[in-house]
């Protein structure tokens, strides 16, 4: 990790780190490098991975219309709207 | 001290505190983010509706650190959850020592609601993963994130526990009813007789949360309860699979939040790109921002399968582990936290502690297993075994004088 490629990824996540800040994070990864380094103490080369610890499967449910909030409801919390619509920056030209 | 964000001064006295990451429609919910300041859900979290079916108010929200990914709430938009002294407090912990509620609903998400009860000598129980609805909280760490209960003893977790678990058609990582009854009924388990002691983690906390894992071992092993020391050492992997699976998930479920459809938006923007990335920024407190870049450096194509997927190798690993363990034993025994109390100027020094804490908090995290914390100390047991876990902390509760 180096300061490129901790550019790239504050750009990918929407997100601008100060210099002071950029520093602390590339000790922070540096570090969890360490503790990854650790988890190849354990062969799992064999071991299927896990990513749900339940059998949980994807829930399939009736496709029926049904109106659960009021447009207006929804943008009561938004930060601004225009005509009923969530208003933002032009993003084409 | 900063614990409360909103109170309900019509609660009765049989009122549960929330943490504010739970949903509610007549009360702000913000996360302990300021992304989130002011904003208001069109509907109440599915816990919720059970308490008040069950007969429960909402005494209030109780502060968080921001999205309960902290140490103890250090990281709150709102305001550090601490003493004047500047030791870490729990806001929850609070609300019960002030008598304002018989109990709290926390969010375990990364192990914050058990370092509290450890710290603030509360009773806490984590439920099996999926036998509590998580429809209408905050998610964040999807894959092991668990609605919890804090209470004064073991006998009112029990009973707010019995209120809110049960299965959710909402909620699409919600067991069956018939797994769910076994957690609001108190399934027939034997009682815990036999509890293996992790070595070397217990042996990592310093010498007060020492002393209090002997005094736990000292009042059980009176009452007829053996004590085996086992080998953990892949029990302690866990401590960084989670890290990078909390880590991950985290950076995909905080992408919603771009100042567009609700929360914070910046007011220096003229692009759509400033829009996001200056609302995100302004609005995300700096161990947050940490974890979404490490989380997205875990799923990036280099690092996938070295980091990601290893970590849910590691999963599975450890999941059979504690399988091992409980052929034999009834529970694990293990500090729910590396010490008896921390300051602002402790995660002044290490902003990250909570991934080292995750040590003692992953375990339970990343299998889904249930915990229990009482006396300081934590108990995780087999799935479905929440009655047990709180049958043992009522016995030590009685004893504990």
């Amino acid at each position: 990790m180096d300061r490129d490629v901790l550019r790239r990824l504050e750009k990918l996540n929407q997100l601008s780190l100060t210099e002071e800040q950029k520093d602390d994070f590339l000790a922070f990864f540096a570090k969890q490098e360490q503790e990854i380094d650790k988890l190849y103490t354990k062969d799992t080369e064999q071991v299927e991975r896990m990513v749900h610890v339940m059998p949980i499967m994807t829930v399939v449910r009736e496709d029926i219309e049904k109106k659960l909030f009021e447009r207006d409801d929804l943008q009561k919390g938004a930060p601004e709207t225009t005509d009923g619509y969530w208003q933002v920056p032009r993003t084409v030209d | 001290m900063n614990i409360y964000l909103n109170k309900n001064e019509k609660a009765s006295a049989n009122a549960v505190v929330l943490d504010d990451l739970f949903l509610t429609k007549d009360m702000p919910t913000t996360g302990g983010s300021m992304m989130l300041k002011g904003y208001m859900s069109l509907f109440d979290a599915e816990v919720i509706s059970k308490l008040s079916a069950a007969g429960y108010d909402i005494a209030g929200k109780a502060n968080v650190g921001e999205f309960s990914v902290d140490l103890l709430g250090e990281t709150s938009y709102y305001g550090a959850c601490a003493k004047d002294d500047g030791t870490l407090t729990n806001a929850c912990a609070e609300w019960l020592n002030a008598g304002e509620a018989t109990a709290a609903l926390c969010f375990d998400i990364n192990g914050t609601p058990r370092r509290a009860a450890a710290l603030c000598g509360k009773t806490y129980i984590k439920p099996t993963y999926g036998t509590v609805s998580r429809y209408g909280t905050i998610a964040i760490a999807c894959s092991g994130e668990t609605v919890g209960v804090m209470a004064n003893n073991a006998a009112d977790c029990g009973k707010v526990l019995s209120a809110i678990a049960g299965h959710d058609d909402k909620d699409g990582t919600s067991l069956s009813e018939a797994e769910c009854a076994q957690v609001k009924n108190g399934a027939d388990f034997t009682k815990i007789k036999k509890i293996a002691v992790a070595k070397s983690i217990c042996d990592s906390a310093d010498d007060a949360t020492k002393a209090k894992l002997a005094k736990f071992r000292e009042v059980m092993s009176a009452q007829g309860i053996e004590f085996v020391e086992i080998d953990d050492t892949t029990l302690a992997l866990a401590k960084t699979a989670w890290n990078v699976c909390m880590s991950a998930e985290l950076c995909n479920n905080v992408s919603r939040f771009d100042g567009v459809k609700y929360g914070h938006r910046t007011s220096n923007y003229k692009t759509i790109e400033e829009l996001y990335t200056n609302s995100r920024t302004e609005a995300f407190g700096e161990l947050l921002k940490t974890i979404i870049l490490f989380g997205s450096e875990t799923l990036s194509t280099d690092n996938y399968m070295r980091v990601y997927d290893k970590s849910l190798r590691i999963r599975r690993v450890v999941v059979e582990a504690f399988a091992e363990i409980f052929k034999e034993y009834d529970a694990v025994l293990m500090p729910a936290c590396a010490k008896t109390s921390y300051t602002m100027d402790d995660v002044k020094a290490n902003k990250y502690l909570s991934f080292d804490e995750a040590l003692y908090t992953a375990p339970a995290s990343l299998t889904g297993l249930p915990a229990a914390v009482v006396g300081g100390v934590q108990l995780i047991g087999k799935a479905f075994s929440e009655q047990a876990l709180l049958d043992a902390a009522a016995a030590f509760e009685k004893e504990d004088k």
